[in-house]
């Protein structure tokens, strides 16, 4: 016989290391002599969109386009030290970081724009396209480029801590900063004389705080739901004796495309 | 270790090589012929990852020993010039860590070549041979899908 039923399960999921540990990013921005701006920073591309995430953050800070960010990353020698692609925090952490660097560098950009536009202060002037203009006045204006050529080097550094406290001794406190929140549904056929339980469909509801990336949000609410179904209804470490006993696809099932529904996902961006 | 000769077409290429007896077909394209982007993950043709297309048909590389390539032709993913499904994978984003991508490609080329239209559970079908740890596989599945119509003249949708 197939049955029916249906899950709800509500959590929140604390973002970066907490509890106390140090939870540094650093990031460097440069201006480049031909207008374009480098963005160096370890923050590595695990394939959760580290890459694209913070030539995004970079661009929108400094009223470019994505086209204008050359970005380093991954290497040790360039780069200053972003922390692990973990506990979900590059995005947040390190894209504070870079943000952080950018606004720093955006500073000093306009300070040198100030001189040659012969104007008597920065309030007022914008960056859009790769020109700097007053606000009220888009045909007084001086590219980012012949900032570059008047200038010996443009740079700044962008530091961010993230917020973490340790729990007392009882376990009692606000270990992380920020968290996120979310809710997931489930509709599940089981059959009674096999166990075999197909999902039929899912909800899952996000709060990010805000989607950066909605595709990459939507790629990781997939990936951790198919994970998750691993977990729940297959995956088995299987030890003996302190030796896993299943150490091979064939006898360690993961989830394949047929055993995933469609997710019908939504995104809330608060604030 | 006696040595066989075998004519091969790799990409659209010809080559007449002598391989060792035992040689795998992985071995073959990442070793001896530096075509690396065919991934070996388990060894044991349980992941999909090497994943090559051969005489029209998906195989695993590391199941196959290269002797048993003679006289067929090889597709590997340094061979895939479909732009479609190219870029039906970056643009619904199904690409993560990109492990698994090549084999998938492959995956998916080879049931386009055969079914411009296919529903969602041959979809899911064509790809079950290939495991996938980040994507969750929709976005792979969307990405199919949307390759297929355009493939069939329609819009990107």
């Amino acid at each position: 016989m197939k049955k029916r039923g249906k899950g709800i399960a509500c959590i929140f999921y604390g973002t970066g290391y907490g509890n106390g540990f140090p939870d540094v990013s650093r990031a460097y921005a440069r201006l480049l002599k031909d207008g374009k701006v480098e963005i160096s920073v370890g923050a590595t591309e695990v394939g959760q969109g580290a890459k694209t995430v913070m030539v995004q953050i970079a661009a929108e800070t400094l009223g470019l386009s994505d086209k204008d960010i050359v970005l380093i990353n991954e290497d040790t020698s360039k780069t200053p030290d972003a922390g692990t692609a973990a506990a979900s925090r590059q995005t947040y952490n390190t894209g504070n970081a870079v943000k952080i660097a950018c606004e720093n560098l955006r500073e000093k950009i306009l300070d040198e724009a100030v001189k040659l536009l012969g104007v008597n202060t920065k309030v007022g002037l914008h960056i859009k396209d790769g020109l700097i203009h007053v606000k009220s006045y888009p045909s007084r204006n001086v590219s980012l480029k012949e900032i570059a050529e008047n200038n010996k080097e443009l740079k700044a550094e962008g530091i961010f801590t993230a917020q973490t406290t340790q729990m007392d001794e009882n376990g009692q406190g606000a270990p992380y900063w920020p968290y996120t929140f979310a809710s997931c549904a489930v509709e599940v056929e089981v059959d009674t004389e096999t166990g075999e339980v197909k999902i039929l469909r899912a909800k899952h509801v996000l709060d990010v705080g805000r989607a950066v990336n909605p595709t990459l949000v939507e790629g990781q609410i997939d990936g951790g739901f198919a994970m998750g179904v691993g977990y729940a209804l297959m995956e088995d470490i299987g030890l003996k004796e302190g030796r896993m006993t299943n150490g091979s696809f064939e006898k360690s099932i993961i989830p394949t495309s047929l055993d995933i529904p469609e997710i019908e996902k939504v995104l809330i961006e608060y604030p | 270790m006696n040595l066989k000769k075998i004519d091969v077409n790799i990409n659209g290429k010809d080559y007449c090589l002598e391989v060792e007896e035992n040689l795998r077909l992985i071995d073959l394209l990442r070793d001896k012929l530096h075509l690396t982007g065919t991934k070996e993950g388990c060894g044991e043709g349980e992941c999909g990852a090497c994943t090559v297309i051969m005489d029209g048909e998906i195989v695993n590389s590391c199941l196959v020993l290269a002797f048993q390539a003679d006289k067929c032709r090889i597709i590997t993913i340094e061979g895939i010039e479909d732009e479609i499904i190219k870029n039906s994978f970056i643009e619904e984003g199904a690409v993560q860590c990109g492990f698994c991508t090549p084999g998938m490609v492959l995956a998916a080329k080879s049931l386009l070549d055969k079914n411009l239209n296919p529903n969602e559970e041959e979809i899911r079908e064509a790809i079950s041979g290939n495991l996938c740890r980040c994507t969750g596989y929709n976005k792979i599945v969307s990405a199919i899908k949307k390759a297929a119509s355009i493939k069939r003249g329609g819009d990107s949708e």
